[in-house]
């Protein structure tokens, strides 16, 4: 493992004496998350005085962490795939330390009855699966060739912000689509009503592959895979790239840790004030313009940007506050009520298993892919506050994908569960459900694994929140591409007020680590201080 | 003040509070339904009423406009965010006529802010927003709370109002016709009102007492009631664009770049009321954005004719540039009187031509008609516009 990503508060981190009011700063980055620090990194980069204030650790809810004695892990997220590239160039990340231990994995996914589809990590290249029926290769070659086309072109269309406030998404959509041909932005349209069993049951007849597309366009989804605008969610997760590989998964050396040390490093170059124990109480909005930020200790930090990248809640109904803000941006924030969220699980398991599929299987991506009609009950169940009987659940070995060797003959693994009701605060009894169903659902493909598990550890939306002072809401699956358009666009147009600007969780579109939205804050706080504006 | 439009669709629509005693002033039997409430289109004639309320007083049941009582410690900043009237700046007793914007800046309603006491205020709409409100009023220590059916409301307009209000009781009025008092155990409350730029009072009793109120003014003859027609007239020769007639509100509106979007203010002809120097209110950093930027722009129309048509088309040097929303015969103008929806360039012509409403009739001339309100908006626009005592509408 890398370095801790995550370093205690020392003299460098200093807090702000109470009641003072510090001026001379160019900008101020609320947030010390992964997003925070890439924004203060651009701006830092830039040559701007940048100060970043958190109340949380650095990396917010990514970090290390023992889970058991002498065995660490990493919260948050287990793997890329969306890590924006151009993030990754500007901010000279592979020169402050991140690099890959794949930067395209190979997946497994496991079905029911005991079958096995080894999927190569290029998605393009299907020949290399384990499928027996020529048709079959084929009829998943063509499929996948489409989606990946079909994918690079709508990345305009997942940038922060492509879709200015208020306007309407098809003709949003229009407009990001404008370098395609017609016949390709007429089947992303089609593909854009989809839903995700349907787009999939059109092309492919094969049940296995079905199963495993469908576990991955439903994966960490808010949205149900049988309802309209699912499957875009897939085309999503296609359009990003990691490693420089578009649709792949990658593995980076030390896990998402790593990325939050890399861009720490970046941030300490581009000079980054950082203070972290810094919380801060409100954004000083005067007139249409932020003003700064006043702090918990009572004093002011003044500076003509602010950039806040932590969750939308919490910045414009707490921070702002409500009677400084649209109406129709309060109702959109207030109408959020998330049902479903993703787990996150690290186990401990007792000794390595000797057997070679065994071993070649835990250097690989491990999917469980239910039955389509069970994802499908799933998504219910989980909305009306049950545990699922079934669910997807997808696993990695960081010890075995790092070639390390294991703890003391322990072995780390972990994995991510969906779809789970999603609970501010599930108190003990739903926590014991749930681990009971993870466990289940991993024992129904790795039968006896589960006998040599020591410890457990289950990470829900609510400790996530704890662990960073956001709102537990904000670490829910994100809703439908539609909802999930309409709420970037609103939250990214930071209500108009001039000199700040927002980059949480809500002014991205998917899961998982992005900085996309960071990287579009950034450059409009960079585009208005060079004019002047800010 | 001004009433939105007719309801398409009148399934059994609630009697107001008032509706009981007006009725029985009601000859011609003429009623519609607006926002869900029975009014009266109609008492005697409209040419009588359009003269009770130029010559004396006119008394017009105002139960079908929205009404709220908003109280707490924060009303006047969450009153400052909801609509563009100056409510923090109102002392007790005064009305503001204002806009509701939504964050785009388009235009939601006209709304009038009074206040009645340090932290009660009455806000009156076209529409009803009871769920704005009650949106907007989370996280402040506010309560909005509807009291359309809750209260008799009865609009007087007139130079004889202040005859109105010493019948009702209330004798010591303020300059600005505000009183309040307690007759022969009824509450009653006045606060000034306009409709459009007309300037009227708002009589307000507990829906229990409309009779008895009704009947002191009608036994010392004071005023005549004044339907929805008559209404119509006084509002186009006053200049006042009615919310879902002559333009389409920005929660109503099906959104894109077409006849069917919402209106800035400053295309409305009311930038006065969302003057950008005023403190925050809803909508108005967009505003800033939109400012320059007005396509289209409704314009008040003296017609040479006896009648129009809404829908007729608008030429300038026979190009079609528009089309009238609204019309009426104005007696005091002795021509109609119309509100015509134009293309923000060519508004800025003064002659234009109508057609008819029968082809064969040809084209009526057209030109520019200067309206109170028209007037605000060109000193707002113009630098004797600029100072606090042309864009402050309080009364």
């Amino acid at each position: 493992m890398n370095e801790p990503a995550t370093e205690p508060p020392s003299a460098e981190f200093g807090a702000q004496a109470p009641g003072r009011i510090e001026g001379g700063i160019d900008a101020i980055v609320i947030g010390a998350g992964i997003d925070g620090l890439a924004a203060a990194t651009y701006l830092g980069k830039a040559g701007l005085h940048t100060v970043l204030v958190g109340g949380a650790g650095l990396g917010g809810r990514i970090g290390e962490r023992e889970i058991a004695p002498g065995v660490l892990g990493v919260d948050g997220e287990h793997l890329l795939t969306t890590l924006d590239p151009e993030v990754i160039a500007d901010l000279d990340l592979y020169r402050h330390g991140l690099s890959f231990a794949a930067r395209r994995l190979d997946t497994t996914y496991f079905f029911d009855h005991g079958e096995a589809l080894k999927f190569d990590g290029d998605l393009a290249q299907a020949a290399q699966l384990s499928l027996e029926d020529d048709d079959d290769r084929e009829a998943l070659n063509g499929f996948i060739g489409e989606l990946l086309e079909l994918a690079a072109y709508l990345r305009p269309a997942f940038e922060p912000a492509a879709f200015t406030r208020g306007e309407n998404a098809r003709r949003g959509l229009e407009k990001a689509l404008g370098g395609a041909p017609p016949e390709k932005a007429a089947l992303i349209q089609r593909y854009l009503y989809s839903s995700a069993t349907d787009a999939i049951a059109a092309r492919i007849d094969a049940n296995e592959i079905r199963m495993s597309l469908l576990a991955e366009a439903a994966f960490r989804s808010g949205a149900a895979p049988h309802e309209p605008f699912s499957f875009m969610t897939y085309l999503r997760r296609l359009a990003g790239e990691a490693a420089g590989l578009q649709g792949a998964v990658a593995y980076p050396e030390g896990g998402a840790a790593a990325v939050v040390a890399a861009l720490r490093r970046a941030a300490q170059a581009a000079n980054v004030d950082m203070r972290l124990q810094t919380p801060v109480k409100s954004i000083l909005v005067e007139g249409d313009r932020v003003g700064g930020v006043r702090l918990e200790t009572g004093g002011q930090l003044r500076a003509p940007i602010v950039i806040a990248a932590t969750d939308a809640q919490r910045v414009f109904l707490q921070m702002i506050g409500p009677a400084k803000i649209g109406i129709e941006l309060q109702r959109m924030l207030m109408a959020e009520r998330p049902e479903i969220c993703t787990g996150r699980a690290q186990l401990v398991l007792k000794g390595v298993p000797q057997d070679d599929a065994t071993r070649e299987n835990m250097k690989r991506r491990l999917v469980y892919a239910p039955p389509v009609e069970a994802v499908t009950t799933a998504f219910l169940d989980a909305r009306a506050g049950r545990v699922p009987e079934k669910m997807i659940i997808e696993a990695v070995f960081p010890g075995s994908l790092e070639g390390e060797r294991p703890f003391d003959g322990r072995m780390l693994m972990s994995v991510m569960a969906h779809p789970l009701p999603f609970d501010a605060a599930p108190g003990d009894k739903k926590r014991k459900k749930i681990k009971k169903a993870v466990l289940r659902n991993i024992e129904s493909f790795a039968g006896g694994l589960t006998n040599r598990i020591e410890t457990i550890d289950i990470r829900l939306p609510e400790d996530e929140a704890a662990a960073t002072g956001a709102s537990p809401s904000s670490f829910a699956a994100r809703p439908g591409i539609i909802r999930q358009w309409a709420l970037a666009a609103a939250t990214a147009a930071s209500d108009r007020i001039n000199g700040f600007y927002f980059c949480g969780p809500e002014a991205e579109i998917g899961p998982g680590i992005s900085c996309s939205a960071a990287r579009g804050a950034a450059r409009a706080a960079l585009r208005a201080y060079r004019k002047g504006a800010a | 003040m001004i009433f939105p439009e007719e309801d398409i669709v009148a399934d059994a629509p609630r009697p107001t509070p008032l509706m009981i005693a007006v009725a029985s002033a009601s000859e011609a039997n003429l009623w519609t339904s607006v926002n869900g409430w029975t009014a009266a289109r109609v008492y005697s004639s409209v040419s009588d009423e359009y003269e009770a309320a130029k010559n004396l007083a006119a008394l017009a049941d105002l139960g079908p406009l929205s009404r709220y009582a908003v109280r707490g410690a924060a009303a006047p900043e969450f009153l400052n965010r909801l609509t563009t009237a100056p409510a923090a700046h109102l002392t007790i007793g005064e009305s503001a006529r204002g806009l509701m914007l939504d964050d785009a800046g388009l235009v939601i309603d006209l709304t009038e802010v009074s206040r009645v006491s340090d932290d009660l205020f009455i806000v009156a709409s076209s529409h009803p927003h009871g769920r704005r409100m009650r949106l907007a009023a989370r996280g402040m220590d506010v309560e909005a709370v509807d009291i359309s059916g809750e209260v008799a409301a009865l609009g007087v307009f007139g130079p004889q109002a202040s005859g109105v209000l010493a019948a009702a009781g209330l004798k010591s009025v303020s300059e600005t016709m505000a009183a309040s008092g307690v007759l022969r155990g009824v509450e009653t409350a006045a606060r000034p009102i306009q409709f459009g730029a007309l300037e009227g009072v708002e009589l307000i009793f507990p829906k229990e007492e409309a009779l008895t109120i009704w009947e002191r003014i009608m036994r010392r003859s004071a005023g005549a009631p004044i339907g929805l027609d008559a209404l119509e007239i006084l509002r186009l020769e006053g200049g006042a664009p009615r919310p879902g007639v002559d333009f389409v509100t920005a929660d109503r509106a099906l959104g894109g770049d077409g006849a069917n979007r919402g209106l800035t203010p400053e295309e409305l002809g009311l930038a006065h009321l969302a003057p950008l120097d005023r403190g925050w209110f809803n909508g108005r950093r967009a505003l800033r954005e939109l400012a320059a930027r007005g396509a289209r722009r409704l314009v008040s129309l003296a017609i040479d004719e006896e009648q129009s048509a809404a829908g007729a088309a608008v030429y300038l040097n026979e190009k079609p540039i528009g089309r009238i929303t609204s019309w009426a015969w104005s007696p005091a103008r002795k021509r109609v009187v119309a509100f015509a929806d134009l293309d923000a360039v060519a508004a800025m012509d003064g002659e234009f031509a109508v057609s008819a409403p029968s082809p064969s009739a040809g084209r009526a001339r057209a030109r520019k008609l200067e309206t109170p309100e028209s007037l605000l908006a060109e000193a707002y626009a113009g630098e004797a516009g600029r100072d606090r005592a042309a864009t402050d509408f309080r009364r």
